[in-house]
């Protein structure tokens, strides 16, 4: 802790030194941005959201079923929310694979699926690993 | 003489591990250590013999797969191809990617091979040197190692240090072994933290929560480009290395050589092996344009870059590099301590290291060489579909560690955030990862040592190989301090024009 401590420290002068020698603020947090420039405000924060269901959902529902909704919602997150507006539009149209937008979702349902299955299957029937 | 003995199972678990490899290793973002960490909880399946053929597979593939979209795209697949496509590249836009790619994965079999024959030349020589270490030296190879760290960190050296006593002190917490007190351990926790966090969540959080983390900040946009492998202007052929055995040789040597060297990491073989052929070169101006030279260079020395980082593994127990870290933790799961007593205690396992890191190369260059045609087109997968199997993996990874433990699942979310928090700050995450591996080892030693001398600080500096140590620890800091003046003083340089 003390060598932590004094490191802190040693980080702090070196910091002053710098920003007295470039004539800049100690503080500055008008300039300073934690995220990059254009960051994803909704895959970061859903990643997050859904890893923090996703663990005490396999508790309460099973591996099995928690891995497949949560697999096949990350899929969803990752590629683009904005297929899920293609859902009514397939149904009405009943065009379902020809969909760009539809078949993306069936491709997301799939991976979640097929994924979720053989993890299951090689690592808990297999090779007998304990599973959440 | 204990032999080694390996059987079918043992070659097809070297053959998928190296595909696997080659897959993480060949997509940008993903990486050899990433592959390794994923894939270990899968070896509490089997025993250590079959789990180091995995393992070592994915090692070597995870490394060779880096250079295809270094070559292909100019985006280096794994740190350690960072040069890779500064001639690679133009070679591929003039229509020579099948050759320049071709050319790497030779030039990376025969860095591989030459850090296998390092591995096996002076591992064990280095092993019977640290086999007279006591508790003092031991305890000085650590600082010695974190100075390495610091040494290594450019242009924020004490940050890097600060990462790496981070580590150590996040590996303090838990039990204190000497009086079973309990450390820095809220009352919540008493059971889940009594023997501390776990190795594995913390490297799985750190290598593959982060990455995954990074890119859902950025959006997870994928760069898709045409790769035309049809239409070749010239074609591969050995007589591509006319002229090239001294730089093979060297940047194999060069890659083996930093390897040795904790957290040094496959970028800083890449550059030097680079900037060592450019320098030596009759033309360095070729260099950057297309040039067999600077492909060869970086290639070698990435490979061999994995020999070397298993050196210091074996013989004295410390990591050589973020992957072998990784891999310190399947020795840990069967039970075997590495260092000195390592090659002495378990020559079996020692040959059978090597034999596997030997196949590994072979199945590296046999699954890369001719099929490189069809493997180039694995760049095109799709991360968004890739990254949540990677989580689910994860998950169960870091559930089984501790034969189903739930809190080693929050323990991996934990520290896919710390990671983030000290990526966006600049702290090295390698550096806090060998520090937290590292960290009961240094306070056992400290303590050991202190114990031994009736609590005299002095007995730190009263034997001779720990004085040779102390030197090491010196030149090592000052070399940091002018290496930290000369690349701030560089960039200060090219602010100004």
């Amino acid at each position: 802790m003390g060598i932590l401590a004094f490191l802190a420290i040693i980080m702090l002068l070196e910091r002053a030194y710098t920003c007295k020698k470039q004539n800049k603020p100690f503080f500055n947090f008008k300039d300073y941005h934690f995220f990059e420039k254009n960051w994803d405000k909704v895959r970061l924060p859903g990643t997050l959201l859904l890893l923090v269901l996703y663990f005490p959902a396999m508790n309460l529902i099973g591996f099995l079923p928690a891995s497949i909704i949560f697999i096949f919602l990350l899929n969803v997150l990752f590629v683009g929310l904005n297929q899920l507006a293609s859902i009514p539009v397939a149904f009405k149209t009943k065009q379902f694979w020809s969909n760009h937008d539809f078949r993306s979702l069936l491709i997301s349902l799939i991976i979640s699926v097929v994924s979720s299955t053989l993890i299951w299957f090689l690592f808990g029937r297999m090779f007998k690993i304990t599973l959440p | 003489m204990e032999v080694f003995s390996f059987g079918i199972i043992h070659l097809v678990m070297s053959f998928v591990g190296v595909v696997i490899g080659i897959i993480f290793g060949s997509l940008p973002g993903m990486t050899a250590t990433m592959a390794i960490a994923i894939f270990l909880p899968l070896t509490y399946a089997y025993d250590l013999i079959t789990s180091l053929f995995l393992l070592l597979g994915l090692y070597v593939g995870g490394i060779s797969g880096g250079l295809i979209p270094a070559i292909l795209i100019n985006i280096p697949g794994t740190p350690s191809s960072i040069c890779t496509g500064f001639d690679g590249f133009p070679m591929a836009k003039r229509g020579e990617g099948l050759r320049a790619l071709r050319i790497g994965i030779t030039a990376s079999l025969v860095g591989g091979l030459i850090s296998l024959v390092c591995l096996w030349f002076f591992t064990p020589p280095l092993a019977r040197v640290a086999i007279n270490f006591s508790a003092i030296e031991k305890f000085l190879i650590i600082v010695f190692a974190l100075t390495i760290i610091a040494a290594l960190s450019k242009g924020s050296m004490i940050k890097g240090v600060f990462a790496g006593f981070m580590g150590v002190f996040i590996s303090l917490i838990g039990q204190f072994a000497d009086n079973n007190r309990m450390r820095m351990v809220p009352d919540l926790f008493r059971v889940d933290l009594r023997m501390g966090f776990n190795l594995l969540p913390v490297l799985i959080g750190l290598f593959a929560l982060v990455q995954i983390f990074q890119e859902a900040e950025k959006g997870m946009k994928e760069e898709h480009q045409q790769i035309d492998m049809n239409h070749q202007t010239k074609k591969f052929s050995f007589k591509d290395f006319k002229g090239q055995t001294f730089n093979l040789i060297r940047s194999g040597i060069i890659g083996t050589f930093v390897g040795v060297l904790p957290g040094v990491g496959g970028s800083a073989a890449s550059l030097l092996s680079y900037s060592q052929a450019k320098s030596m070169s009759k033309h360095p101006e070729k260099f950057g344009t297309g040039c067999v030279d600077g492909l060869v260079a970086s290639e070698g020395a990435n490979n061999g870059l994995t020999g070397g980082a298993l050196i210091p593994l074996l013989s004295l127990g410390i990591p050589g590099d973020s992957t072998t870290a990784v891999l310190i933790g399947a020795f840990m799961l069967q039970g075997i301590q590495v260092g000195p007593l390592f090659i002495t205690n378990n020559p079996a396992i020692w040959n059978t290291i090597l034999v596997a890191m030997g196949i590994a190369n072979l199945f590296m260059y046999i699954v890369m060489f001719y099929p490189i045609k069809h493997i180039v087109k694995v760049i095109n997968f799709p991360k968004t579909r890739i990254y949540p199997v990677i989580i689910l993996l994860c998950t169960v990874g870091s559930y089984a560690t501790q034969n189903g433990n739930m809190f080693d699942v929050w323990a991996m979310l934990f520290f896919g955030l710390v990671g983030y928090v000290l990526a966006k700050f600049k702290f090295s995450i390698p550096s806090f990862l060998i520090g937290f591996i590292l960290g009961r080892d240094l306070e056992k030693y400290f303590v050991d040592s202190i114990k031994g001398s009736g609590g005299d600080l002095m007995t730190f500096f009263n034997r001779p190989i720990g004085n040779v140590i102390w030197v090491l620890i010196v030149i090592s800091l000052l070399y940091s301090f002018y290496d930290e003046h000369r690349t701030k003083k560089q960039a200060r340089k090219d602010a100004k024009r």
